[in-house]
Protein backbone atom coordinates (compact mmCIF):
# COMPACT_ATOMS: atom_id res chain seq x y z
CA UNK A 1 0.00 0.00 0.00
CA UNK A 2 2.74 2.54 0.78
CA UNK A 3 5.79 3.42 -1.12
CA UNK A 4 8.76 0.71 -0.99
CA UNK A 5 12.61 1.09 -0.35
CA UNK A 6 15.05 -1.46 -0.83
CA UNK A 7 16.38 -3.34 2.20
CA UNK A 8 20.04 -2.33 1.39
CA UNK A 9 19.10 1.50 1.85
CA UNK A 10 18.00 1.49 4.85
CA UNK A 11 21.43 -0.44 5.69
CA UNK A 12 23.66 2.19 4.31
CA UNK A 13 21.21 4.38 5.97
CA UNK A 14 21.84 3.00 9.49
CA UNK A 15 25.80 2.68 9.17
CA UNK A 16 26.01 6.28 7.64
CA UNK A 17 24.57 7.87 10.83
CA UNK A 18 26.31 6.12 13.11
CA UNK A 19 29.37 7.15 11.34
CA UNK A 20 28.44 10.46 10.98
CA UNK A 21 27.44 10.73 14.74
CA UNK A 22 30.65 9.37 16.15
CA UNK A 23 33.35 10.85 13.79
CA UNK A 24 31.58 14.02 12.71
CA UNK A 25 29.04 16.00 15.33
CA UNK A 26 30.29 14.30 18.60
CA UNK A 27 33.33 13.07 17.25
CA UNK A 28 35.17 14.06 21.02
CA UNK A 29 32.35 13.02 23.43
CA UNK A 30 30.78 9.26 22.20
CA UNK A 31 28.62 8.87 25.05
CA UNK A 32 26.68 12.02 23.54
CA UNK A 33 26.48 10.69 20.25
CA UNK A 34 25.51 7.58 21.99
CA UNK A 35 22.14 9.16 23.55
CA UNK A 36 21.06 11.30 20.24
CA UNK A 37 21.25 7.76 18.18
CA UNK A 38 19.07 5.88 21.00
CA UNK A 39 16.79 9.27 20.61
CA UNK A 40 16.28 8.92 17.11
CA UNK A 41 15.45 5.24 17.60
CA UNK A 42 13.13 5.73 20.52
CA UNK A 43 11.43 8.37 18.44
CA UNK A 44 11.21 5.46 15.62
CA UNK A 45 9.91 3.04 17.72
CA UNK A 46 7.29 5.44 19.29
CA UNK A 47 5.86 6.08 15.80
CA UNK A 48 6.53 1.89 14.04
CA UNK A 49 4.61 0.70 17.35
CA UNK A 50 1.55 3.20 16.28
CA UNK A 51 1.44 1.22 12.75
CA UNK A 52 1.90 -2.08 13.88
CA UNK A 53 -0.64 -2.28 16.26
CA UNK A 54 -3.04 -0.76 14.59
CA UNK A 55 -5.43 -4.06 13.66
CA UNK A 56 -4.89 -5.68 16.83
CA UNK A 57 -7.00 -5.99 20.17
CA UNK A 58 -5.30 -4.27 23.17
CA UNK A 59 -2.90 -6.11 25.23
CA UNK A 60 -3.65 -7.49 28.52
CA UNK A 61 -0.20 -7.50 30.60
CA UNK A 62 3.36 -6.61 29.87
CA UNK A 63 4.44 -10.21 28.44
CA UNK A 64 1.88 -9.92 25.80
CA UNK A 65 3.68 -6.22 24.90
CA UNK A 66 6.88 -8.15 25.09
CA UNK A 67 5.64 -11.40 22.86
CA UNK A 68 4.36 -8.87 20.94
CA UNK A 69 7.57 -7.16 20.45
CA UNK A 70 9.64 -10.37 19.11
CA UNK A 71 6.65 -11.67 17.41
CA UNK A 72 4.84 -9.44 15.29
CA UNK A 73 7.32 -6.14 15.64
CA UNK A 74 10.43 -7.85 15.23
CA UNK A 75 9.51 -9.52 11.98
CA UNK A 76 7.73 -6.43 10.58
CA UNK A 77 11.23 -4.62 11.06
CA UNK A 78 13.89 -7.53 10.17
CA UNK A 79 11.98 -10.42 8.62
CA UNK A 80 12.17 -12.66 11.53
CA UNK A 81 11.43 -13.03 15.07
CA UNK A 82 13.45 -13.22 18.34
CA UNK A 83 14.74 -16.47 18.60
CA UNK A 84 14.88 -16.83 22.37
CA UNK A 85 13.19 -14.88 25.36
CA UNK A 86 13.97 -14.99 28.85
CA UNK A 87 12.77 -13.47 31.80
CA UNK A 88 12.69 -13.43 35.61
CA UNK A 89 9.00 -12.35 36.23
CA UNK A 90 10.55 -9.72 37.86
CA UNK A 91 10.18 -7.19 35.75
CA UNK A 92 13.35 -7.79 33.23
CA UNK A 93 13.37 -9.73 29.95
CA UNK A 94 15.81 -10.95 27.80
CA UNK A 95 15.39 -11.04 23.79
CA UNK A 96 18.09 -13.22 22.28
CA UNK A 97 18.86 -12.83 18.09
CA UNK A 98 20.79 -15.36 16.59
CA UNK A 99 21.49 -13.45 13.84
CA UNK A 100 21.08 -9.79 13.90
CA UNK A 101 20.59 -8.26 10.63
CA UNK A 102 22.02 -4.87 11.02
CA UNK A 103 25.25 -7.23 12.46
CA UNK A 104 25.54 -9.65 9.49
CA UNK A 105 27.48 -7.87 7.29
CA UNK A 106 29.89 -6.15 9.98
CA UNK A 107 33.57 -7.08 9.33
CA UNK A 108 36.02 -5.83 12.12
CA UNK A 109 39.70 -5.42 10.88
CA UNK A 110 41.63 -8.25 12.58
CA UNK A 111 45.25 -6.58 12.51
CA UNK A 112 45.90 -4.10 15.04
CA UNK A 113 46.19 -0.74 13.74
CA UNK A 114 49.10 0.85 15.61
CA UNK A 115 52.01 -1.41 15.77
CA UNK A 116 53.44 0.16 18.54
CA UNK A 117 51.44 -1.17 21.15
CA UNK A 118 52.29 -3.31 23.16
CA UNK A 119 50.17 -6.05 23.35
CA UNK A 120 50.40 -9.51 25.27
CA UNK A 121 46.85 -11.07 23.95
CA UNK A 122 46.42 -8.77 20.78
CA UNK A 123 43.08 -11.24 20.36
CA UNK A 124 41.95 -9.88 23.06
CA UNK A 125 42.30 -6.11 22.82
CA UNK A 126 41.14 -6.84 18.50
CA UNK A 127 38.02 -8.55 20.48
CA UNK A 128 37.63 -5.11 22.23
CA UNK A 129 37.83 -3.23 20.11
CA UNK A 130 35.01 -5.38 17.64
CA UNK A 131 32.72 -4.59 20.73
CA UNK A 132 33.60 -1.34 20.98
CA UNK A 133 32.79 -0.63 17.32
CA UNK A 134 29.58 -2.92 17.40
CA UNK A 135 28.10 -0.82 20.25
CA UNK A 136 27.67 1.74 18.56
CA UNK A 137 25.61 0.26 15.85
CA UNK A 138 22.83 -0.86 18.36
CA UNK A 139 22.32 1.85 20.01
CA UNK A 140 19.81 2.14 17.31
CA UNK A 141 18.16 -0.84 17.95
CA UNK A 142 18.14 -0.53 21.88
CA UNK A 143 16.35 2.74 21.16
CA UNK A 144 13.56 1.13 18.79
CA UNK A 145 12.56 -1.34 21.69
CA UNK A 146 12.37 1.51 24.38
CA UNK A 147 10.26 3.99 22.10
CA UNK A 148 8.05 0.96 21.25
CA UNK A 149 7.39 -0.59 24.75
CA UNK A 150 6.77 2.96 26.44
CA UNK A 151 4.07 3.99 23.44
CA UNK A 152 2.71 0.70 25.09
CA UNK A 153 2.40 2.04 28.01
CA UNK A 154 5.51 0.28 29.88
CA UNK A 155 8.52 2.87 30.79
CA UNK A 156 11.83 0.18 30.66
CA UNK A 157 15.37 0.80 30.06
CA UNK A 158 16.98 -1.40 27.27
CA UNK A 159 20.77 -2.72 27.00
CA UNK A 160 22.64 -4.98 25.09
CA UNK A 161 24.82 -7.41 25.47
CA UNK A 162 27.02 -8.89 22.61
CA UNK A 163 29.60 -11.52 24.19
CA UNK A 164 29.13 -13.69 20.87
CA UNK A 165 28.40 -11.81 17.53
CA UNK A 166 26.40 -11.93 14.93
CA UNK A 167 23.84 -12.97 17.85
CA UNK A 168 22.70 -10.11 20.39
CA UNK A 169 20.55 -10.31 23.34
CA UNK A 170 18.70 -6.91 24.44
CA UNK A 171 17.95 -6.67 28.34
CA UNK A 172 14.84 -5.22 28.78
CA UNK A 173 14.31 -3.88 32.23
CA UNK A 174 10.83 -2.66 32.89
CA UNK A 175 10.57 0.47 35.33
CA UNK A 176 8.60 -0.43 38.49
CA UNK B 1 -24.96 13.19 11.25
CA UNK B 2 -21.71 13.15 12.52
CA UNK B 3 -20.89 16.50 14.55
CA UNK B 4 -17.62 16.48 16.28
CA UNK B 5 -14.83 13.99 16.46
CA UNK B 6 -11.88 13.65 19.20
CA UNK B 7 -8.50 12.40 19.56
CA UNK B 8 -6.94 12.27 22.88
CA UNK B 9 -3.62 11.15 24.01
CA UNK B 10 -3.05 8.73 27.12
CA UNK B 11 -2.83 11.56 29.58
CA UNK B 12 -5.95 12.68 28.34
CA UNK B 13 -4.37 16.21 26.80
CA UNK B 14 -6.31 16.75 23.47
CA UNK B 15 -4.36 16.27 20.13
CA UNK B 16 -7.37 16.79 17.55
CA UNK B 17 -10.80 18.11 17.94
CA UNK B 18 -12.61 19.07 14.93
CA UNK B 19 -16.43 19.96 14.41
CA UNK B 20 -18.71 20.07 11.38
CA UNK B 21 -21.72 21.91 12.47
CA UNK B 22 -21.86 25.51 11.61
CA UNK B 23 -23.25 26.16 14.72
CA UNK B 24 -21.61 27.97 17.55
CA UNK B 25 -21.19 25.51 20.03
CA UNK B 26 -17.71 24.17 20.80
CA UNK B 27 -17.58 24.43 23.87
CA UNK B 28 -20.53 22.29 24.44
CA UNK B 29 -18.42 19.69 22.29
CA UNK B 30 -15.76 20.15 24.20
CA UNK B 31 -17.81 19.42 27.15
CA UNK B 32 -19.27 16.22 25.79
CA UNK B 33 -15.98 14.87 25.20
CA UNK B 34 -14.79 15.34 28.20
CA UNK B 35 -18.22 13.88 29.90
CA UNK B 36 -16.52 10.84 27.44
CA UNK B 37 -13.00 10.06 28.91
CA UNK B 38 -14.50 9.62 32.40
CA UNK B 39 -17.20 7.04 30.52
CA UNK B 40 -13.99 5.21 28.80
CA UNK B 41 -11.98 4.98 31.77
CA UNK B 42 -14.51 3.87 33.51
CA UNK B 43 -14.83 0.85 30.93
CA UNK B 44 -11.29 -0.02 30.89
CA UNK B 45 -10.91 -0.15 34.61
CA UNK B 46 -13.78 -2.14 35.16
CA UNK B 47 -14.62 -4.70 32.13
CA UNK B 48 -17.69 -6.78 32.31
CA UNK B 49 -17.21 -10.47 32.53
CA UNK B 50 -17.84 -11.33 29.00
CA UNK B 51 -14.46 -12.12 28.16
CA UNK B 52 -14.71 -11.01 24.13
CA UNK B 53 -14.90 -7.66 24.57
CA UNK B 54 -12.01 -7.48 26.98
CA UNK B 55 -9.52 -6.11 24.63
CA UNK B 56 -11.23 -4.51 21.95
CA UNK B 57 -10.11 -1.53 20.47
CA UNK B 58 -13.98 -0.78 19.46
CA UNK B 59 -15.81 0.35 22.85
CA UNK B 60 -19.35 1.27 21.02
CA UNK B 61 -21.72 3.18 22.16
CA UNK B 62 -20.22 5.06 25.10
CA UNK B 63 -23.39 7.38 26.28
CA UNK B 64 -26.26 8.88 24.68
CA UNK B 65 -27.41 12.36 25.86
CA UNK B 66 -30.39 14.31 24.48
CA UNK B 67 -29.38 15.07 20.94
CA UNK B 68 -26.34 12.91 20.43
CA UNK B 69 -24.87 9.81 20.63
CA UNK B 70 -21.06 9.66 21.37
CA UNK B 71 -19.05 6.76 20.36
CA UNK B 72 -15.62 5.35 21.56
CA UNK B 73 -12.79 3.87 20.40
CA UNK B 74 -9.20 2.89 22.15
CA UNK B 75 -6.28 2.29 20.79
CA UNK B 76 -3.37 -0.25 21.83
CA UNK B 77 -1.24 3.26 22.45
CA UNK B 78 -4.15 4.45 24.88
CA UNK B 79 -4.92 7.08 22.41
CA UNK B 80 -8.94 7.48 22.59
CA UNK B 81 -10.71 8.12 19.29
CA UNK B 82 -14.47 10.04 20.28
CA UNK B 83 -17.15 10.72 17.92
CA UNK B 84 -20.09 12.33 18.66
CA UNK B 85 -23.14 12.21 16.24
CA UNK B 86 -26.69 13.11 15.92
CA UNK B 87 -27.64 10.49 13.22
CA UNK B 88 -30.68 8.88 14.41
CA UNK B 89 -29.96 5.04 13.05
CA UNK B 90 -26.17 4.81 12.56
CA UNK B 91 -24.86 1.18 12.58
CA UNK B 92 -22.68 -0.52 14.32
CA UNK B 93 -20.64 -2.06 11.08
CA UNK B 94 -20.71 1.76 9.98
CA UNK B 95 -18.96 3.58 13.24
CA UNK B 96 -16.79 0.87 13.17
CA UNK B 97 -15.78 1.29 9.83
CA UNK B 98 -15.21 4.79 10.36
CA UNK B 99 -12.83 4.46 12.97
CA UNK B 100 -10.71 1.78 11.62
CA UNK B 101 -10.42 4.68 8.45
CA UNK B 102 -9.74 7.55 11.51
CA UNK B 103 -6.78 5.08 12.84
CA UNK B 104 -4.96 4.50 9.67
CA UNK B 105 -5.17 8.27 9.20
CA UNK B 106 -4.05 8.87 12.63
CA UNK B 107 -1.18 6.62 12.08
CA UNK B 108 0.16 8.02 8.81
CA UNK B 109 -0.06 11.78 10.69
CA UNK B 110 1.55 10.24 13.79
CA UNK B 111 4.72 8.77 11.40
CA UNK B 112 5.30 12.57 10.00
CA UNK B 113 8.75 13.20 11.45
CA UNK B 114 8.01 16.68 12.67
CA UNK B 115 5.23 15.45 14.17
CA UNK B 116 6.14 15.84 18.37
CA UNK B 117 4.44 13.53 20.03
CA UNK B 118 2.07 14.88 22.86
CA UNK B 119 1.52 17.80 21.35
CA UNK B 120 -1.92 18.91 18.98
CA UNK B 121 -2.18 17.35 14.91
CA UNK B 122 -1.46 19.79 12.94
CA UNK B 123 -1.42 18.56 9.61
CA UNK B 124 -3.36 19.58 7.09
CA UNK B 125 -3.40 16.45 5.30
CA UNK B 126 -5.16 14.93 7.70
CA UNK B 127 -7.55 17.21 8.40
CA UNK B 128 -8.97 16.67 5.00
CA UNK B 129 -8.50 12.93 4.80
CA UNK B 130 -10.81 13.24 8.14
CA UNK B 131 -13.25 15.68 6.57
CA UNK B 132 -13.51 12.80 3.63
CA UNK B 133 -13.83 9.99 5.78
CA UNK B 134 -16.72 12.50 7.86
CA UNK B 135 -18.51 12.88 4.48
CA UNK B 136 -18.66 9.41 3.48
CA UNK B 137 -19.73 8.51 6.74
CA UNK B 138 -23.20 6.84 6.70
CA UNK B 139 -23.51 7.42 2.87
CA UNK B 140 -23.07 3.41 2.15
CA UNK B 141 -26.57 3.21 4.35
CA UNK B 142 -28.70 5.75 2.49
CA UNK B 143 -30.03 3.02 0.02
Amino acid sequence: MGREVSESCVDNLMIEMVSAYCNRFYSTKPELAARRIEAIGYQVGHQLSERYTMERPRFSDHLEAIKFICKDFWAELFKKQIDNLKTNHRGTFVLQDNRFQWLTRMSIDPSPANADLSQDSSGETAENRAVQITSMHLYFPCGIIRGALSNLGIPCAVSVDTSNLPACSFVVRIKA
Amino acid sequence: MIVCIAVVGHQNNPLYLQSFTEADDALKLHHIVHCSLDVIDERVNNPKKTGSTLNETYLGLLYPTENYKVYGYLTNTKVKFILVTTHLDVRDADVRNFFRRFHSAYVDAVSNPFHVPGKKITSQTFAERVSTIVKSFGLSSAV
